[in-house]
Protein backbone atom coordinates (compact mmCIF):
# COMPACT_ATOMS: atom_id res chain seq x y z
CA UNK A 1 0.00 0.00 0.00
CA UNK A 2 1.59 3.23 -1.10
CA UNK A 3 0.50 6.70 -2.11
CA UNK A 4 0.39 6.99 -5.91
CA UNK A 5 1.19 10.61 -6.74
CA UNK A 6 0.48 10.17 -10.44
CA UNK A 7 -2.99 8.78 -9.66
CA UNK A 8 -3.64 11.58 -7.16
CA UNK A 9 -2.72 14.15 -9.81
CA UNK A 10 -4.89 12.48 -12.44
CA UNK A 11 -7.89 12.23 -10.11
CA UNK A 12 -7.66 15.86 -8.99
CA UNK A 13 -10.30 17.20 -11.43
CA UNK A 14 -12.84 14.57 -10.36
CA UNK A 15 -12.10 15.12 -6.67
CA UNK A 16 -12.31 18.89 -7.04
CA UNK A 17 -15.67 18.46 -8.71
CA UNK A 18 -16.81 16.44 -5.71
CA UNK A 19 -15.31 18.99 -3.31
CA UNK A 20 -17.23 21.73 -5.09
CA UNK A 21 -20.46 19.78 -4.50
CA UNK A 22 -19.54 19.44 -0.79
CA UNK A 23 -18.92 23.20 -0.56
CA UNK A 24 -22.16 24.00 -2.37
CA UNK A 25 -24.21 21.77 -0.07
CA UNK A 26 -22.46 23.03 3.05
CA UNK A 27 -23.03 26.69 2.14
CA UNK A 28 -26.67 26.10 1.18
CA UNK A 29 -27.39 24.15 4.36
CA UNK A 30 -25.76 26.86 6.48
CA UNK A 31 -28.02 29.44 4.83
CA UNK A 32 -31.11 27.25 5.31
CA UNK A 33 -30.01 26.56 8.89
CA UNK A 34 -29.63 30.27 9.66
CA UNK A 35 -33.09 31.18 8.32
CA UNK A 36 -34.98 28.11 9.62
CA UNK A 37 -33.00 28.13 12.87
CA UNK A 38 -33.77 31.77 13.60
CA UNK A 39 -37.45 31.37 12.76
CA UNK A 40 -37.89 28.17 14.74
CA UNK A 41 -35.95 29.65 17.66
CA UNK A 42 -38.55 32.43 17.91
CA UNK A 43 -41.28 29.76 17.76
CA UNK A 44 -39.46 27.65 20.38
CA UNK A 45 -39.15 30.66 22.74
CA UNK A 46 -42.68 31.92 22.13
CA UNK A 47 -44.79 32.73 25.16
CA UNK A 48 -47.63 30.94 23.39
CA UNK A 49 -47.52 27.40 24.79
CA UNK A 50 -48.74 25.73 21.62
CA UNK A 51 -46.07 27.44 19.52
CA UNK A 52 -43.37 26.66 22.10
CA UNK A 53 -44.42 23.00 22.06
CA UNK A 54 -44.23 22.93 18.26
CA UNK A 55 -40.73 24.42 18.48
CA UNK A 56 -39.67 21.86 21.09
CA UNK A 57 -41.02 19.02 18.95
CA UNK A 58 -39.17 20.37 15.90
CA UNK A 59 -35.89 20.31 17.81
CA UNK A 60 -36.58 16.89 19.35
CA UNK A 61 -37.39 15.29 15.98
CA UNK A 62 -34.77 16.86 13.73
CA UNK A 63 -31.95 16.86 16.22
CA UNK A 64 -32.79 13.33 17.26
CA UNK A 65 -32.93 11.79 13.78
CA UNK A 66 -29.67 10.77 12.08
CA UNK A 67 -29.14 12.94 9.02
CA UNK A 68 -28.97 9.91 6.73
CA UNK A 69 -32.45 8.83 7.89
CA UNK A 70 -33.77 12.35 7.21
CA UNK A 71 -32.21 12.25 3.74
CA UNK A 72 -33.91 8.94 2.92
CA UNK A 73 -37.21 10.21 4.28
CA UNK A 74 -37.12 13.40 2.24
CA UNK A 75 -35.82 11.78 -0.95
CA UNK A 76 -37.64 8.44 -0.92
CA UNK A 77 -40.35 8.87 1.69
CA UNK A 78 -42.08 12.18 0.87
CA UNK A 79 -42.63 11.38 -2.85
CA UNK A 80 -44.85 8.50 -1.65
CA UNK A 81 -47.38 11.20 -0.78
CA UNK A 82 -49.51 12.25 -3.72
CA UNK A 83 -49.38 15.90 -2.59
CA UNK A 84 -45.69 15.82 -3.29
CA UNK A 85 -45.73 13.63 -6.38
CA UNK A 86 -48.69 15.10 -8.23
CA UNK A 87 -48.19 18.83 -7.62
CA UNK A 88 -45.53 21.34 -8.68
CA UNK A 89 -43.70 20.35 -5.48
CA UNK A 90 -42.47 17.36 -7.46
CA UNK A 91 -40.16 19.65 -9.44
CA UNK A 92 -38.31 20.31 -6.20
CA UNK A 93 -38.48 16.85 -4.67
CA UNK A 94 -37.33 15.13 -7.85
CA UNK A 95 -33.99 16.88 -7.42
CA UNK A 96 -31.54 14.98 -5.21
CA UNK A 97 -29.70 18.23 -4.49
CA UNK A 98 -32.86 19.91 -3.18
CA UNK A 99 -33.64 16.86 -1.02
CA UNK A 100 -30.09 16.78 0.33
CA UNK A 101 -30.17 20.48 1.28
CA UNK A 102 -33.60 20.16 2.87
CA UNK A 103 -32.79 16.97 4.78
CA UNK A 104 -29.47 18.24 6.15
CA UNK A 105 -30.96 21.72 6.66
CA UNK A 106 -33.69 20.36 8.93
CA UNK A 107 -31.08 18.56 11.02
CA UNK A 108 -28.62 21.49 11.12
CA UNK A 109 -31.33 24.10 11.87
CA UNK A 110 -32.46 22.14 14.93
CA UNK A 111 -28.95 22.58 16.36
CA UNK A 112 -28.97 26.26 15.40
CA UNK A 113 -32.25 26.70 17.31
CA UNK A 114 -30.67 25.39 20.50
CA UNK A 115 -27.40 27.33 20.07
CA UNK A 116 -29.29 30.58 19.49
CA UNK A 117 -31.70 29.86 22.33
CA UNK A 118 -28.76 29.29 24.66
CA UNK A 119 -27.22 32.57 23.55
CA UNK A 120 -30.47 34.50 23.97
CA UNK A 121 -31.05 33.13 27.48
CA UNK A 122 -27.51 34.06 28.46
CA UNK A 123 -27.87 37.75 27.53
CA UNK A 124 -27.87 39.67 30.82
CA UNK A 125 -31.04 41.68 31.49
CA UNK A 126 -29.11 44.91 32.13
CA UNK A 127 -28.42 46.20 28.59
CA UNK A 128 -31.91 45.16 27.50
CA UNK A 129 -33.49 47.13 30.34
CA UNK A 130 -31.26 50.11 29.59
CA UNK A 131 -32.44 50.10 25.97
CA UNK A 132 -36.09 49.84 27.02
CA UNK A 133 -35.61 52.67 29.50
CA UNK A 134 -34.34 54.85 26.62
CA UNK A 135 -37.75 54.48 25.01
CA UNK A 136 -36.80 52.02 22.24
CA UNK A 137 -39.48 49.63 21.08
CA UNK A 138 -39.21 46.03 22.34
CA UNK A 139 -38.79 44.78 18.74
CA UNK A 140 -35.85 47.10 18.15
CA UNK A 141 -34.32 46.19 21.50
CA UNK A 142 -34.49 42.53 20.51
CA UNK A 143 -32.98 43.05 17.06
CA UNK A 144 -30.28 45.56 17.98
CA UNK A 145 -29.29 44.63 21.53
CA UNK A 146 -30.40 41.17 22.61
CA UNK A 147 -29.88 39.31 19.33
CA UNK A 148 -26.41 40.74 18.51
CA UNK A 149 -25.17 39.88 22.00
CA UNK A 150 -26.73 36.39 21.79
CA UNK A 151 -25.09 35.73 18.40
CA UNK A 152 -21.72 36.61 19.89
CA UNK A 153 -22.33 34.20 22.77
CA UNK A 154 -23.44 31.43 20.42
CA UNK A 155 -20.73 31.76 17.80
CA UNK A 156 -18.23 29.36 19.39
CA UNK A 157 -20.85 26.64 19.82
CA UNK A 158 -21.98 27.28 16.25
CA UNK A 159 -18.43 26.85 14.99
CA UNK A 160 -18.37 23.37 16.53
CA UNK A 161 -21.68 22.46 14.97
CA UNK A 162 -20.68 23.81 11.55
CA UNK A 163 -17.46 21.77 11.46
CA UNK A 164 -19.20 18.56 12.54
CA UNK A 165 -21.95 19.14 10.03
CA UNK A 166 -19.55 19.84 7.15
CA UNK A 167 -18.12 16.35 7.63
CA UNK A 168 -21.56 14.83 7.98
CA UNK A 169 -22.38 15.97 4.43
CA UNK A 170 -20.85 12.65 3.30
CA UNK A 171 -24.35 11.27 3.94
CA UNK A 172 -25.59 12.88 0.70
CA UNK A 173 -24.17 9.85 -1.12
CA UNK A 174 -27.35 8.12 0.08
CA UNK A 175 -29.42 10.26 -2.29
CA UNK A 176 -27.16 9.67 -5.31
CA UNK A 177 -25.16 12.91 -5.05
CA UNK A 178 -21.47 12.63 -5.94
CA UNK A 179 -19.74 14.75 -3.31
CA UNK A 180 -16.06 14.62 -2.36
CA UNK A 181 -16.35 11.21 -0.68
CA UNK A 182 -18.45 9.93 -3.58
CA UNK A 183 -15.81 11.01 -6.07
CA UNK A 184 -13.06 9.33 -4.03
CA UNK A 185 -15.08 6.11 -3.84
CA UNK A 186 -15.65 6.20 -7.58
CA UNK A 187 -11.91 6.40 -8.21
CA UNK A 188 -11.32 3.61 -5.68
CA UNK A 189 -13.74 1.28 -7.48
CA UNK A 190 -12.16 2.06 -10.85
CA UNK A 191 -8.51 1.64 -9.77
CA UNK A 192 -8.77 -0.75 -6.79
CA UNK A 193 -6.48 1.69 -4.97
CA UNK A 194 -8.34 2.70 -1.78
CA UNK A 195 -5.44 4.57 -0.29
CA UNK A 196 -4.58 7.33 -2.77
CA UNK A 197 -8.05 8.80 -3.55
CA UNK A 198 -9.28 8.60 0.06
CA UNK A 199 -6.14 10.20 1.50
CA UNK A 200 -6.36 12.96 -1.12
CA UNK A 201 -10.02 13.46 -0.27
CA UNK A 202 -9.10 13.46 3.42
CA UNK A 203 -6.60 16.26 2.83
CA UNK A 204 -9.29 18.22 0.97
CA UNK A 205 -11.74 17.74 3.86
CA UNK A 206 -9.04 18.95 6.21
CA UNK A 207 -8.55 22.08 4.08
CA UNK A 208 -12.30 22.69 3.92
CA UNK A 209 -12.94 22.30 7.66
CA UNK A 210 -9.97 24.47 8.55
CA UNK A 211 -10.94 27.08 5.99
CA UNK A 212 -14.39 27.20 7.57
CA UNK A 213 -12.84 27.32 11.03
CA UNK A 214 -10.60 30.24 10.11
CA UNK A 215 -13.53 32.09 8.53
CA UNK A 216 -15.69 31.63 11.64
CA UNK A 217 -12.81 32.58 13.93
CA UNK A 218 -12.25 35.75 11.92
CA UNK A 219 -15.93 36.58 12.23
CA UNK A 220 -15.76 35.84 15.96
CA UNK A 221 -12.73 38.11 16.41
CA UNK A 222 -14.39 40.85 14.42
CA UNK A 223 -17.70 40.67 16.32
CA UNK A 224 -15.95 40.40 19.68
CA UNK A 225 -13.33 43.08 19.07
CA UNK A 226 -14.84 44.94 22.04
CA UNK A 227 -13.41 42.14 24.22
CA UNK A 228 -10.03 41.87 22.46
CA UNK A 229 -7.18 40.47 24.54
CA UNK A 230 -5.02 43.54 24.00
CA UNK A 231 -7.64 45.69 25.67
CA UNK A 232 -6.63 46.47 29.26
CA UNK A 233 -9.25 45.28 31.72
CA UNK A 234 -9.99 48.30 33.86
CA UNK A 235 -13.38 47.26 35.11
CA UNK A 236 -13.79 47.17 38.89
CA UNK A 237 -12.39 44.09 40.58
CA UNK A 238 -15.92 42.88 41.33
CA UNK A 239 -16.74 42.68 37.64
CA UNK A 240 -13.58 40.83 36.66
CA UNK A 241 -13.51 37.08 36.50
CA UNK A 242 -10.80 35.47 38.53
CA UNK A 243 -8.37 33.33 36.61
CA UNK A 244 -8.49 30.04 38.54
CA UNK A 245 -5.37 28.74 36.83
CA UNK A 246 -3.27 31.72 37.86
CA UNK A 247 -4.57 31.58 41.43
CA UNK A 248 -3.67 27.91 41.67
CA UNK A 249 -0.24 28.63 40.25
CA UNK A 250 0.39 31.38 42.83
CA UNK A 251 -0.77 29.14 45.66
CA UNK A 252 1.48 26.32 44.54
CA UNK A 253 4.43 28.67 44.35
CA UNK A 254 3.82 29.89 47.87
CA UNK A 255 3.62 26.37 49.30
CA UNK A 256 5.23 23.95 46.86
CA UNK A 257 4.10 20.36 47.11
CA UNK A 258 6.53 18.20 49.00
CA UNK A 259 8.58 15.95 46.74
CA UNK A 260 7.77 12.28 47.12
CA UNK A 261 10.31 10.46 49.22
CA UNK B 1 -42.28 65.31 58.19
CA UNK B 2 -41.55 66.89 54.85
CA UNK B 3 -44.61 67.34 52.72
CA UNK B 4 -48.03 67.25 54.26
CA UNK B 5 -50.53 65.50 52.02
CA UNK B 6 -52.88 68.01 50.40
CA UNK B 7 -56.36 67.79 51.76
CA UNK B 8 -58.43 70.29 49.79
CA UNK B 9 -59.04 69.40 46.11
CA UNK B 10 -57.94 72.81 44.79
CA UNK B 11 -54.48 72.44 46.26
CA UNK B 12 -54.40 68.89 44.97
CA UNK B 13 -55.03 70.06 41.41
CA UNK B 14 -52.35 72.75 41.61
CA UNK B 15 -49.83 70.23 42.96
CA UNK B 16 -50.70 67.80 40.20
CA UNK B 17 -49.87 70.42 37.62
CA UNK B 18 -46.49 71.11 39.17
CA UNK B 19 -45.49 67.60 40.08
CA UNK B 20 -42.85 65.78 38.02
CA UNK B 21 -43.75 62.43 39.50
CA UNK B 22 -46.81 61.64 41.52
CA UNK B 23 -47.29 58.25 43.10
CA UNK B 24 -50.35 57.36 45.13
CA UNK B 25 -50.83 54.17 47.10
CA UNK B 26 -48.34 52.33 44.92
CA UNK B 27 -48.39 48.57 45.40
CA UNK B 28 -46.22 45.83 43.95
CA UNK B 29 -45.94 42.18 44.81
CA UNK B 30 -43.75 39.35 43.62
CA UNK B 31 -45.87 36.27 44.22
CA UNK B 32 -46.54 36.09 47.94
CA UNK B 33 -44.12 38.84 48.84
CA UNK B 34 -45.40 42.38 48.94
CA UNK B 35 -42.52 44.69 48.00
CA UNK B 36 -44.35 48.01 47.91
CA UNK B 37 -47.20 48.49 50.33
CA UNK B 38 -48.97 51.64 49.38
CA UNK B 39 -46.27 54.24 48.68
CA UNK B 40 -47.40 57.82 48.18
CA UNK B 41 -44.71 60.22 47.05
CA UNK B 42 -44.73 63.42 45.03
CA UNK B 43 -41.60 64.70 43.33
CA UNK B 44 -41.88 68.29 42.24
CA UNK B 45 -40.20 69.80 39.20
CA UNK B 46 -36.56 70.51 39.90
CA UNK B 47 -36.65 68.65 43.18
CA UNK B 48 -33.81 66.33 44.15
CA UNK B 49 -34.80 63.40 46.30
CA UNK B 50 -32.56 60.79 47.86
CA UNK B 51 -34.22 57.49 48.56
CA UNK B 52 -32.59 55.16 51.03
CA UNK B 53 -33.38 52.13 53.08
CA UNK B 54 -32.14 48.66 53.95
CA UNK B 55 -31.65 46.14 51.17
CA UNK B 56 -34.93 44.58 50.18
CA UNK B 57 -36.91 47.61 51.29
CA UNK B 58 -38.27 48.21 47.78
CA UNK B 59 -36.19 51.24 46.69
CA UNK B 60 -35.14 49.81 43.35
CA UNK B 61 -38.59 48.42 42.66
CA UNK B 62 -40.06 51.84 43.40
CA UNK B 63 -37.96 53.70 40.87
CA UNK B 64 -38.24 50.91 38.31
CA UNK B 65 -42.01 51.29 38.49
CA UNK B 66 -41.68 54.92 37.43
CA UNK B 67 -40.43 54.07 33.92
CA UNK B 68 -42.35 50.84 33.64
CA UNK B 69 -39.43 48.40 33.98
CA UNK B 70 -41.66 46.90 36.66
CA UNK B 71 -45.44 46.94 36.42
CA UNK B 72 -47.18 48.08 39.57
CA UNK B 73 -50.14 46.08 40.88
CA UNK B 74 -52.05 48.88 42.56
CA UNK B 75 -52.15 52.63 43.03
CA UNK B 76 -51.32 55.26 40.43
CA UNK B 77 -48.21 56.84 38.92
CA UNK B 78 -48.25 59.98 36.84
CA UNK B 79 -45.06 61.32 35.27
CA UNK B 80 -45.28 64.90 34.02
CA UNK B 81 -49.02 64.42 33.87
CA UNK B 82 -48.86 61.18 31.86
CA UNK B 83 -50.59 58.33 33.64
CA UNK B 84 -48.78 55.02 33.69
CA UNK B 85 -51.41 52.39 34.20
CA UNK B 86 -50.78 48.88 35.41
CA UNK B 87 -51.25 47.24 32.01
CA UNK B 88 -48.40 49.28 30.54
CA UNK B 89 -50.16 52.01 28.55
CA UNK B 90 -48.34 55.31 28.54
CA UNK B 91 -45.05 53.61 29.20
CA UNK B 92 -43.40 54.68 25.94
CA UNK B 93 -44.37 58.33 26.54
CA UNK B 94 -43.04 58.21 30.06
CA UNK B 95 -39.74 56.65 29.02
CA UNK B 96 -39.07 59.58 26.69
CA UNK B 97 -39.32 61.94 29.67
CA UNK B 98 -37.34 59.90 32.15
CA UNK B 99 -33.65 58.96 32.01
CA UNK B 100 -32.30 56.11 34.08
CA UNK B 101 -28.86 55.22 35.40
CA UNK B 102 -28.27 51.71 36.73
CA UNK B 103 -26.03 50.23 39.38
CA UNK B 104 -24.16 48.09 36.83
CA UNK B 105 -24.00 50.79 34.11
CA UNK B 106 -25.68 48.48 31.56
CA UNK B 107 -23.87 49.93 28.58
CA UNK B 108 -24.30 48.04 25.31
CA UNK B 109 -21.09 45.98 25.29
CA UNK B 110 -20.92 45.54 21.51
CA UNK B 111 -21.18 49.25 20.71
CA UNK B 112 -18.57 51.97 21.08
CA UNK B 113 -19.09 54.73 23.61
CA UNK B 114 -20.36 57.04 20.86
CA UNK B 115 -22.70 54.34 19.48
CA UNK B 116 -24.04 53.74 22.98
CA UNK B 117 -25.10 57.37 23.06
CA UNK B 118 -26.35 57.70 19.46
CA UNK B 119 -28.28 54.41 19.41
CA UNK B 120 -31.53 55.71 20.89
CA UNK B 121 -31.16 59.10 19.20
CA UNK B 122 -31.12 57.41 15.82
CA UNK B 123 -33.64 54.65 16.40
CA UNK B 124 -36.09 56.22 18.84
CA UNK B 125 -35.89 59.86 17.77
CA UNK B 126 -34.91 59.24 14.13
CA UNK B 127 -31.99 61.68 14.09
CA UNK B 128 -29.44 61.51 11.28
CA UNK B 129 -26.04 59.99 12.00
CA UNK B 130 -24.36 63.39 12.03
CA UNK B 131 -26.99 65.08 14.21
CA UNK B 132 -26.97 62.17 16.66
CA UNK B 133 -23.18 62.17 16.89
CA UNK B 134 -23.13 65.92 17.47
CA UNK B 135 -25.61 65.70 20.32
CA UNK B 136 -23.85 62.65 21.80
CA UNK B 137 -20.46 64.38 21.75
CA UNK B 138 -21.97 67.40 23.50
CA UNK B 139 -23.18 65.25 26.39
CA UNK B 140 -20.02 63.14 26.48
CA UNK B 141 -18.07 66.38 26.84
CA UNK B 142 -20.43 67.38 29.62
CA UNK B 143 -19.37 64.30 31.62
CA UNK B 144 -15.74 64.83 30.52
CA UNK B 145 -15.33 61.62 28.58
CA UNK B 146 -15.50 62.83 24.96
CA UNK B 147 -11.92 61.69 24.33
CA UNK B 148 -12.96 58.06 24.85
CA UNK B 149 -15.82 58.13 22.33
CA UNK B 150 -14.25 55.56 20.01
CA UNK B 151 -13.58 52.95 22.69
CA UNK B 152 -15.72 50.05 23.85
CA UNK B 153 -17.23 49.90 27.35
CA UNK B 154 -14.91 47.06 28.43
CA UNK B 155 -11.95 49.39 27.82
CA UNK B 156 -13.15 51.93 30.39
CA UNK B 157 -13.03 51.97 34.17
CA UNK B 158 -16.23 51.64 36.16
CA UNK B 159 -16.39 55.34 36.91
CA UNK B 160 -15.92 56.19 33.25
CA UNK B 161 -18.58 53.68 32.22
CA UNK B 162 -21.04 55.16 34.67
CA UNK B 163 -20.38 58.67 33.36
CA UNK B 164 -21.04 57.37 29.83
CA UNK B 165 -24.29 55.85 31.10
CA UNK B 166 -25.28 59.27 32.46
CA UNK B 167 -24.40 60.93 29.14
CA UNK B 168 -26.39 58.27 27.26
CA UNK B 169 -29.46 59.09 29.33
CA UNK B 170 -28.94 62.87 28.99
CA UNK B 171 -28.81 62.59 25.19
CA UNK B 172 -32.57 61.98 25.20
CA UNK B 173 -33.16 65.33 26.95
CA UNK B 174 -35.02 63.79 29.88
CA UNK B 175 -37.01 65.99 32.24
CA UNK B 176 -36.38 63.61 35.12
CA UNK B 177 -33.40 61.43 35.98
CA UNK B 178 -33.62 58.24 38.03
CA UNK B 179 -30.48 56.84 39.63
CA UNK B 180 -30.51 53.29 41.00
CA UNK B 181 -27.49 53.00 43.32
CA UNK B 182 -25.19 54.57 40.71
CA UNK B 183 -22.03 54.29 42.80
CA UNK B 184 -22.57 50.95 44.56
CA UNK B 185 -20.66 48.88 41.99
CA UNK B 186 -17.70 51.25 41.82
CA UNK B 187 -14.27 50.99 43.38
CA UNK B 188 -14.05 53.63 46.12
CA UNK B 189 -11.67 55.90 44.20
CA UNK B 190 -14.15 56.19 41.35
CA UNK B 191 -17.18 57.20 43.37
CA UNK B 192 -16.23 60.86 43.49
CA UNK B 193 -16.07 61.41 39.71
CA UNK B 194 -19.59 60.03 39.29
CA UNK B 195 -21.01 61.99 42.24
CA UNK B 196 -19.47 65.16 40.87
CA UNK B 197 -21.26 64.72 37.55
CA UNK B 198 -24.50 64.09 39.43
CA UNK B 199 -23.98 67.22 41.53
CA UNK B 200 -23.40 69.30 38.41
CA UNK B 201 -26.59 67.91 36.96
CA UNK B 202 -28.45 68.84 40.13
CA UNK B 203 -27.03 72.36 40.01
CA UNK B 204 -28.40 72.73 36.48
CA UNK B 205 -31.90 72.15 37.80
CA UNK B 206 -32.58 68.54 36.79
CA UNK B 207 -35.34 66.74 38.65
CA UNK B 208 -33.61 63.79 40.29
CA UNK B 209 -34.68 60.74 42.23
CA UNK B 210 -31.64 58.88 43.52
CA UNK B 211 -31.42 55.62 45.35
CA UNK B 212 -28.09 56.00 47.11
CA UNK B 213 -26.37 55.60 50.44
CA UNK B 214 -23.88 58.39 49.75
CA UNK B 215 -24.59 60.64 52.69
CA UNK B 216 -22.29 63.40 51.53
CA UNK B 217 -24.22 63.58 48.28
CA UNK B 218 -27.52 63.58 50.18
CA UNK B 219 -26.34 66.47 52.37
CA UNK B 220 -25.05 68.55 49.45
CA UNK B 221 -27.74 67.95 46.94
CA UNK B 222 -30.96 66.46 48.27
CA UNK B 223 -33.96 68.69 48.94
CA UNK B 224 -35.53 65.78 50.70
CA UNK B 225 -34.42 62.38 51.96
CA UNK B 226 -36.93 59.57 52.00
CA UNK B 227 -36.50 56.45 54.11
CA UNK B 228 -38.16 53.32 52.81
CA UNK B 229 -38.49 50.14 54.87
CA UNK B 230 -40.55 47.02 54.17
CA UNK B 231 -42.20 48.69 51.21
CA UNK B 232 -43.42 51.76 53.06
CA UNK B 233 -42.18 55.30 53.48
CA UNK B 234 -41.27 55.46 57.14
CA UNK B 235 -39.85 58.97 57.31
CA UNK B 236 -38.96 61.88 55.08
CA UNK B 237 -37.18 65.10 55.90
CA UNK B 238 -34.58 67.51 54.59
CA UNK B 239 -31.08 66.06 54.67
CA UNK B 240 -29.93 67.88 57.80
CA UNK B 241 -32.83 66.74 59.96
CA UNK B 242 -32.88 63.32 58.33
CA UNK B 243 -29.36 62.44 59.43
CA UNK B 244 -29.06 64.52 62.62
CA UNK B 245 -32.48 64.07 64.18
CA UNK B 246 -34.26 61.01 62.83
CA UNK B 247 -37.67 60.62 64.42
CA UNK B 248 -38.46 56.97 63.86
CA UNK B 249 -36.74 54.09 65.58
CA UNK B 250 -36.31 52.23 62.28
CA UNK B 251 -34.44 55.11 60.62
CA UNK B 252 -32.25 55.55 63.71
CA UNK B 253 -31.35 51.86 63.60
CA UNK B 254 -30.64 52.05 59.85
CA UNK B 255 -28.41 55.12 60.18
CA UNK B 256 -26.54 53.49 63.03
CA UNK B 257 -25.79 50.48 60.86
CA UNK B 258 -24.69 52.71 57.99
CA UNK B 259 -22.25 54.63 60.15
CA UNK B 260 -20.65 51.64 61.79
Amino acid sequence: MSFDFALAWDSLPALLNGAWMTVLITASVMAVGAVLGFGMCLVRMSRNRVLAAIGAAYVAVFRGAPSIVLLYLVYAGLPQLSVVRETPLWILFASPLFCAILGLGLNHSAYVVEILRGGLSAVPPGPVEAALALGLSPRLVFLKVRLPIAVRYGLKAYQNEALIFLKSTVAVGAVTIADLTGAANEIFSMTYDPFTPLVTAGVMYWLLTNGLRLALETLDRRLNRHLAVGVPDRRPATARQADPGAALFRRLRRSPAKPAE
Amino acid sequence: MGLALPTDPGLDARLRRRAAIEMRGLRKRYGEQEVLRGVTLTVERGEKIVLCGPSGSGKSTLIRCINGLERHDGGTIAVNGVDLDADGRGVQDVRREVGMVFQHFNLFPHMTILENCTFALRHALGLSVAKAAERAMHHLARVRIADQAGKYPAQLSGGQQQRVAIARALCMDPKIMLFDEPTSALDPEMVAEVLQVMEELAAQGMTMLCVTHEMGFARHVADRCVFLDHGEIVEQADAERFFAAPESERLRAFLNQMLH
